[in-house]
């Protein structure tokens, strides 16, 4: 039967799944083990709480399962959670105003990874130069802070671009300028 | 900053990595050389690990019943790429002209759930029963090939497609306007391969 074989089912335009299941929901929880951390720090450089924080995050995980399961894209799926995240933060801050947001200065001092080599002074140092830094990142601009948090857990210019909407030079501009800023500041 | 040869620009870009390929072909030779250039990159590494240190600080809560939420969601099926691969775009469309051309529907199933389904399906004359689950055969599938060791795979399916076999999901006129609609279905590919029936398993 020659029309048989010819009527064969568009098949390219749609995404064929076999049945072996498993392998993207290791995808997820891999994601979710190596990024949830960086996530929820992005998070709270936007100015939101821990508690808050783990929320958008969690749901921004589910909202990927729900991606994945509907065959979308896979391609650069760090990029697209920090997208919903970001999107996600935003959101709620434009719904709740700033009661729920906190400040950059009212983080903790970040426990140094050589204290035990410095001595009291050297430490006091540190953390002066720590909330002096703290100040001067809530004088960049937003995109500034955002493309500057993003570089910090190592997302490369390409990927902070997806995730902010921008393009990469303009992502290339904020890195620059913001450094730039920081150091006048400091 | 005395060099005159490099700008901020290209030095914060040469400590990303960030470079472009011409540009990687001399800068971080130059900062090599240069002692002004080293200066000023580890001075926006030091500042870079001053934000690190910031960022990294930030408190953060996680509850191990948030990652056995996602342990327990319904397990996604993956894309192998041999079987996408098998199929040619030009192969594709012949296959949707064809269809369209010679397949007229003659009646117009509308399936609301998957136990809606099974009696939709038992209403048609010529569904396939596979493992307990029903598909609605293809108009065009051959039904002499035998069904031996046929295989269900998932797919998101066009609704345009299911229209075109005779299967509507949504009145006519949401269909023109949603052409590029798709629903999850399982497929029955028969042993050469070709899809025999289809199951809409779910759509929103």
């Amino acid at each position: 039967m020659e029309q048989g074989r010819l009527l064969t089912f568009p098949a390219v335009p749609w995404k064929i799944e076999s049945l072996e299941t498993g392998n993207n929901s290791r995808l997820l929880l891999d994601l979710y083990d190596r990024e949830q951390t960086p996530l929820k720090r992005y998070v709270a450089m936007l100015g939101v709480d821990p508690e808050t924080a783990r929320d958008i995050v969690q749901d921004s995980f589910l909202k990927l399962h729900e991606h994945l399961l509907s065959g979308g894209d896979q391609s650069n799926l760090r990029a697209w959670l920090y997208r919903v995240v970001h999107n996600n933060a935003r959101n709620r801050q434009t719904s709740f105003g700033a009661r729920n947001t906190g400040r950059i200065e009212d983080l903790p001092p970040a426990a140094s990874p050589v204290a035990t080599d410095q001595s009291a002074e050297e430490q006091l140092l540190g953390q002066e130069r720590e909330s002096r830094l703290k100040q001067a990142m809530e004088k960049l601009s937003e995109a500034q802070r955002a493309c500057l948090v993003l570089r910090t857990q190592g997302l490369k210019y390409r990927e902070i671009a997806e995730s902010l909407s921008l393009s990469v030079s303009t992502v290339g501009e904020n890195v620059q300028r913001g450094l730039e800023r920081l150091r006048e500041l400091l | 900053m005395k060099c005159e040869r490099l700008n901020w620009d290209l030095l914060v870009r040469a400590v990303d990595q960030e470079l472009s390929r011409s540009e990687a072909e001399w800068v971080p030779a130059h900062i090599a050389a240069c002692t002004d250039c080293r200066q000023e990159c580890e001075a926006i590494e030091t500042l870079s690990g001053g934000l690190r240190a910031v960022v990294n600080s930030a408190d953060v809560i996680g509850q191990p019943s948030d990652r056995e939420q996602l342990t327990a969601l319904q397990p996604i099926r993956q894309a192998p790429e041999k079987v996408l691969r098998r199929f040619g775009w030009g192969m594709a469309i012949a296959a949707t002209l064809a269809i369209g051309i010679i397949v007229a529907p003659k009646q117009r199933v509308k399936i609301v759930d998957r136990p809606a389904t099974q009696q939709v399906a038992a209403a048609i004359s010529n569904a396939i029963e596979v493992d307990g689950e029903t598909f609605v055969a293809l108009p065009y599938s051959n039904p002499d090939l035998p069904a031996s060791a046929p295989r269900i795979v998932q797919m998101q399916v066009p609704v345009s497609s299911l229209a075109n076999i005779g299967i509507s999901m949504e009145p006519a006129v949401n269909e023109i306007l949603n052409q590029d609609r798709t629903v999850l279905a399982d497929v029955l590919l028969g042993a050469d391969g070709q899809p025999l029936g289809v199951h809409v398993v779910s759509w929103e």
